[in-house]
Order: C-alpha cells, then structure tokens, then sequence
C-alpha cells in the first residue's frame, strides 16, 4: 500500500514536471478548492444568517398570525383555545416549545419548556406580551416561544453543503474544461513542435512546419521565430566553416613557410629548453641524427655547448629587458678553416617563453671579414690592421731614416689572459679590452710611428726613427705597466697583462718580413719567461735562435 | 287606554330617537343583586364572557339585543370599540372552545327590561327609554 503510495506520489511528480496540462489541471483544482471553500463557508454563513433571519421573521409572522386569537383566550384565560394556538405553533419545526400565560397561570405548554430547556443547546425564548383585545393598553398574558436554533442550523447546514457540492461539481467541471482546453491549443500543438524540432537536422534545409490551427497565433510566430534562429545558425555554420577551412589553408602555409624556411626557428622556455623547431634549424646548428633535440628536454645550450656562458647571457639580457637581441656564433669545426657564422636572435614572448631565429651569416662574415681586409683599417680599434700594417711597414723599412734617428723597432704585442676576458664577458666585452689597448698604445708613440692591430689580441708597433734602442724598450715598459692596470668592463674590474717582443731593423740583408718574425720570436721568449714582460730580439743572430729575455719593468 | 297610550308614547319616542340619531344606551341590572355602579370595563368584561360574575362575586347573566339592533352595534362600538363583523368573528373563534359562549340575545330593550326585572342575576344594555323603575341603571354609556 505504502509503496503504491509512493510510486503513485513519483509519477505525479513526474507528470506535473513534464506536462503543462497536469501542471494546469492541479494548478485549476486547486484554485477552484480554494475559491470553492472560501465561497461555501462564506455562503454557508450566509444562507444560515440568512436562514435565521427567516426563521425569526417567520416567528414574528407565526405569532403575528395567532395573536389575535392568543389575545382571545389570554383575555377568556380560555386554556383550550390556547392549547389549540400551542399546536398550531408546535407545528413549526423550528420552535421546539410553547407557553401561553394569563393572569400569573400558564394556560397551555407544549414541548419544551425554556426552563426545560437544555443549557448548551443553542435556544433561544421569544417571549411576546399580549394585549386584550378590546382595550391595548390592558396586558391580559403573554406567549413564549422556545425557538430550536438547531434546526435552524441544521436546515441552513443542509442548503449550504448543496450549495458548496454545486460550486465544487462546478469546479471540477471547468477544471476539466481547462484541461482539455490546454491540451488540445497549447500543450498539444506545442509537443508535435517540439518532436518535429528533436528530429530536424541542421543544415539539412528542414524546417518546422506551422501548425495550420496556429498559423496567427504565439505558436505560430515562435515557429517562424525558430526557423529563422535556424536559418541564422546555419548561416554561421557555413561561415564558420569557411573560416576553419581558410584558416587550415593559411595555417598549411605558414607551417610550410616555417619548414621549408632558410631561417632557423625555434620555441623555447625561460631556460633555453626547446619546445619546437623547424627543419632549418637542425640544418643550420649542423645537428647528427643523435644530437637531435627532444622537445621540453633538450635545451639550446646543451647543443651549443661551446658557447653556453654567451647564450645564457643573452637568455638573461632578453628576458630581464623584454628586448629581442641577437648573438653571432662562430661553428666552424675547430681548426677548419671555413667560415661557418651563425646569427641567434632571442624575441622574448612574456616572462616565460622564447621565440627564436637563426640565421646562417656565414656569407656575410666572410664579406665582412673580406672588406676588412681589404681595408687598411682595424674596424673596431681604428689602428691599422695586417694589410695596412704590411703596406706601411714595407714603406718606412725602405725609407732612408735621417742620421740622427736611423733606428726602426718593431714591437710586437700580444695580450695575456685576453682570452679568459673574451669567454667571461663576450665578445663586447673583448672589444672593449681591444679598444682600451688600442687607446694605450696610441698614448704612449709618437706621430709617425705606426700601430697596428693585425688580428685577435695581437698588437704591433713600429717606432719610426728613434735614436737609442733603450727609447723602445722604454715605450714597450710603460705599455706593458698601463696595460696590467684594471679596466672597467660594466662595473667589473678586469686585469689583463701583455707581452712585447722588439726587434730591431738591421742596417743589411733585412726584410720587413724577418724584422717582424724577430719580434714575434722575442715577444714567445717574454711569453715563456712568464707573462707581463718585454723581450728584446737578438742582434745577428740566426731567427731561430731564443733571445734571453730581460726583465719587465717591477 | 293605557297600553295604547304606552305605546304611542314608546312609538313617538322611539321616532324622536330616530329622528335626531341619538340615543342613550344605558347598562341595566336587578335592584336586588345589590350593585349600585359598574364600570365600562366591568360591564364589558360580563357581555364578551371574561367574568361571569359581579364584581361582588354574584354570578351574572348578560342578555343581548338582537344582532341587527341599533342598541347592540351602538353598544359593542362604544365599549369595545369594535363593529358587528369584529364581534361576529370574536364569538366564531371561541366556539372551538366550547366553553363560552355569547350571550343569550333578545328581540329588544323592553323584553330585555322584563328579564332583567324578573332576573336578579340578568344585566342587559337598553336604550334608555326603555327603561322603567324595575330596574336600576348601572351604567350609562356616553358615546
């Protein structure tokens, strides 16, 4: 029975969530049991007030009727005619009693008496006094009424729950009737859309059709409105699809570009881990099968394990500024002599990621470094580089010198520790040291003299027309001395040293070409006696031979 | 001689009465039954049968004229207040009880004055004319 019960209750729920017509009929029985209580006790309430006014008035009625007679026999005392005027009154169903009194003697009761009477039950004594017929002023008696308020109520009890049973069949009727109603304009119209509407396929071109019964109506304009909504939706989807398709077209391309690009491009994270790269840049890093990359654990330091401390710091420079910046790598094989460069350039993308470009520039380095030599000039120091150095040296050697200063030195310088600079701080930062060196050199000759930077941290001078050999040697120690002083490299300090081979022109049988072959031996003899000192070439003696190299100034 | 004269006399009264509409309805009782005076109340109360008694407590015997008189309609209207078909419909309702019934009526005043005379308990209303020393005059009834 419970469970009856209960599987009864789940389906009524089911039924009002799913069906606007249960929704409604409850919705309409309630309203009506409301409204239809509410009524019935206000009409009940009514009809019974209604009903004992008439009860009242139909007693006023009642002994306004007998009262002449009752006046008669209140006047006669006649007990017989007033037990005739009890009867009759008895006959009414709503009085339960009546007494007739005249002159202090009760000259009829029947039924109840209102002393008799029940306390509780809800009676109620009309007690009428009555007059003599032929002189009003004279009370011969009076007449008591003992009313049954009860059968009143019963009575209008009765009426009433006709009334109500009336409203309620009323009710249920249109209950009933809206249900129906609902059902066969609303709820069924709307089901048949809804099915049709489950079933449809979009971009099928199907549409709902609108019912013929609701061609005008709220079903009929959100029919119409669902079509369009469905119209417009396909048109999306058809736009939509032709931008997917363009967008996999340019998409194709762009990653045909990036493969088929001569540019190295690459995707890392915030410590050089590579995420992804194309074609070109495994070609141009000249990568073994073995060496190729995996992505999220091999980083780009790890392939260009050479020139790790260089790329971190350009990973640091890139990211603490938010600045792109490139770095030029040379990747020819150690002792190969073709010029292999490569250009990397860092574009940062927010705090985390990398973008990448590599380019060859081997071609461009070559036509650098070819301009370069074809140039008389060091680019970066400004003194002459090996060709210039080569053409002004064949000059001055050939030059006849004035008597007083018939001297020509060579002073070949190359720098200590350079190399450490270069790894440390970059190649901006050995530029640096070259160009303080240069502004040292350059300090300590003469106009006329020639300074030359032939390549790397390789320094010559040539001192034009001096008159002692000591002069030279005094110039390479105080060069040597300004050089071993700190320099400022951003912020840091850095100590470099140089060691300086002089060699002397001979008066006969010399050539530019040994002059500087002596000096060169000269400054490997200073070299090898430790570094930070100057060393002269011997006179006469055979190229080969080691100088003994004299001490550096302290 | 003398009854005719009565006669004449009673005729030409009767038509002085009627000539000028008015006559002089008078309540008539027994000398012997002892009462002197009685009300209009009292008097009534004995003719529409609520005391059969006296005041004195001696019984009394109401005697009517006759339904179509002059007297009785003057009587009942001037004491009750009430016309020939209210008085009718009064003593209807009461034959249900059986218990009262109206007074024994007359033809008129002078054999009501002979009952009267001859019956201490009778009381009878007769226009004053009638009336003669056998009786005494209880009440006289001004309109």
């Amino acid at each position: 029975m419970r469970l009856l019960h209960n599987r009864f209750t789940r389906w009524l729920h089911a039924r009002i969530r799913s069906s606007i017509v249960t929704r409604t009929t409850l919705a309409i029985v309630a309203l009506s049991l409301i409204l239809g209580l509410s009524f019935a006790s206000f009409v009940s309430t009514s009809v019974e007030r209604r009903e004992q006014q008439r009860g009242e008035l139909l007693q006023q009625q009642l002994l306004s009727t007998i009262e002449r007679t009752a006046q008669i026999a209140c006047y006669l005392k006649d007990s017989t005619l007033a037990a005739e005027i009890a009867q009759g009154l008895m006959r009414n169903r709503a009085v339960s009693g009546v007494s007739i009194a005249a002159g202090g003697s009760i000259l009829a009761r029947v039924g109840n008496s209102a002393r008799t009477a029940k306390t509780g039950i809800d009676n109620s004594v009309i007690v009428r006094p009555i007059y003599s017929p032929f002189d009003p002023a004279e009370r011969v008696g009076e007449l008591a009424l003992l009313v049954d308020r009860e059968a009143i109520h019963a009575e209008a009890s009765a009426d009433s729950r006709a009334s109500t049973l009336a409203m309620g069949l009323q009710a249920a009727l249109v209950a009933m009737g809206v249900a129906i109603a609902v059902y066969y304009f609303s709820t069924r119209p709307i089901r048949a859309i809804s099915t049709e509407l489950h079933r449809i396929q979009i971009e099928s071109g199907a549409r709902l059709r609108v019912p013929a019964n609701n061609r005008y109506d709220e079903i009929g304009t959100l029919v119409t409105d669902v079509n369009a909504l469905i119209a417009s939706l396909e048109g999306l989807l058809t736009t939509e699809r032709q931008l997917r398709i363009a967008h996999e077209v340019s998409e194709r391309k762009m990653r045909l570009i990036i493969e088929k690009a001569e540019t190295g491009l690459f995707v890392m994270d915030n410590h050089g881990v590579l995420e992804s790269w194309n074609p070109a840049f495994v070609r141009l890093l000249q990568l073994t099968p073995e060496q190729l990359p995996q992505s999220g654990l091999t980083s780009l330091q790890q392939l260009l394990e050479t020139h790790a401390v260089r790329l971190n710091q350009l990973l640091n420079q890139c990211l603490s500024t938010g600045h792109s910046y490139d770095l030029d790598l040379n990747m020819a094989p150690p002792g190969s002599s073709r010029t292999v460069w490569i250009e990397v350039t860092l574009n940062p993308i927010g705090a985390t990621a990398l973008q990448g470009v590599i380019n060859d520039i081997s071609d461009r380095k070559q036509s650098e470094l070819s301009a370069q030599e074809m140039a008389s000039q060091d680019i970066l120091t400004g003194l002459l580089n090996r060709r210039g150095l080569d053409a002004n040296l064949g000059a001055v050697f050939y030059k006849p010198l004035p008597e007083s200063a018939s001297q020509l030195a060579l002073l070949q310088i190359d720098l200590d520790l350079f190399k450490e600079v270069n790894d440390i701080y970059g190649h901006a930062g050995g530029d640096r040291v070259l160009r303080h060196v240069a502004g040292v050199l350059e300090r300590n000759v003469r106009r006329g003299d020639l300074i030359a930077r032939p390549g790397g941290d390789e320094f010559v001078i040539v001192l034009v027309g001096i008159t002692d050999r000591s002069k030279a040697e005094e110039i390479a120690n105080a060069i040597v001395a300004e050089i071993e002083r700190p320099i400022d490299i951003d912020g840091h300090s850095v100590q470099i040293g140089a060691s300086v081979g002089i060699a002397f022109a001979q008066a006969e049988g010399d050539s530019p070409e040994a002059l500087a072959r002596r000096a060169d031996s000269a400054m490997y003899a200073a070299k090898r006696a430790g570094r930070g000192r100057v060393a002269l070439a011997p006179e006469a003696l055979a190229p080969e031979a080691v100088p003994n190299p004299t001490n550096a100034v302290a | 001689m003398c009854l005719f004269l009565r006669v004449l006399l009673i005729l030409a009264l009767w038509s002085v009465a009627r000539a000028d509409g008015t006559q002089t309805l008078v309540v008539i009782v027994n000398p012997s039954i002892g009462v002197q005076h009685l009300s209009r109340r009292e008097a009534l109360d004995i003719f529409l049968g609520r005391y059969r008694t006296f005041p004195s407590g001696a019984s009394a015997l109401p005697i009517d004229l006759d339904i179509n008189s002059n007297e009785r309609k003057q009587f009942y209207l001037l004491l009750a207040h009430k016309d020939p078909a209210d008085m009718s419909s009064y003593w209807a309702r009461l034959t249900f009880s059986g218990k009262i019934s109206p007074p024994f009526a007359v033809a008129d005043g002078h054999m009501a004055v002979d009952i009267v005379a001859n019956n201490p308990n009778a009381i009878a209303y007769v226009d004053r004319a009638s009336v003669d020393n056998r009786v005494r005059i209880a009440l006289e009834i001004t309109p």
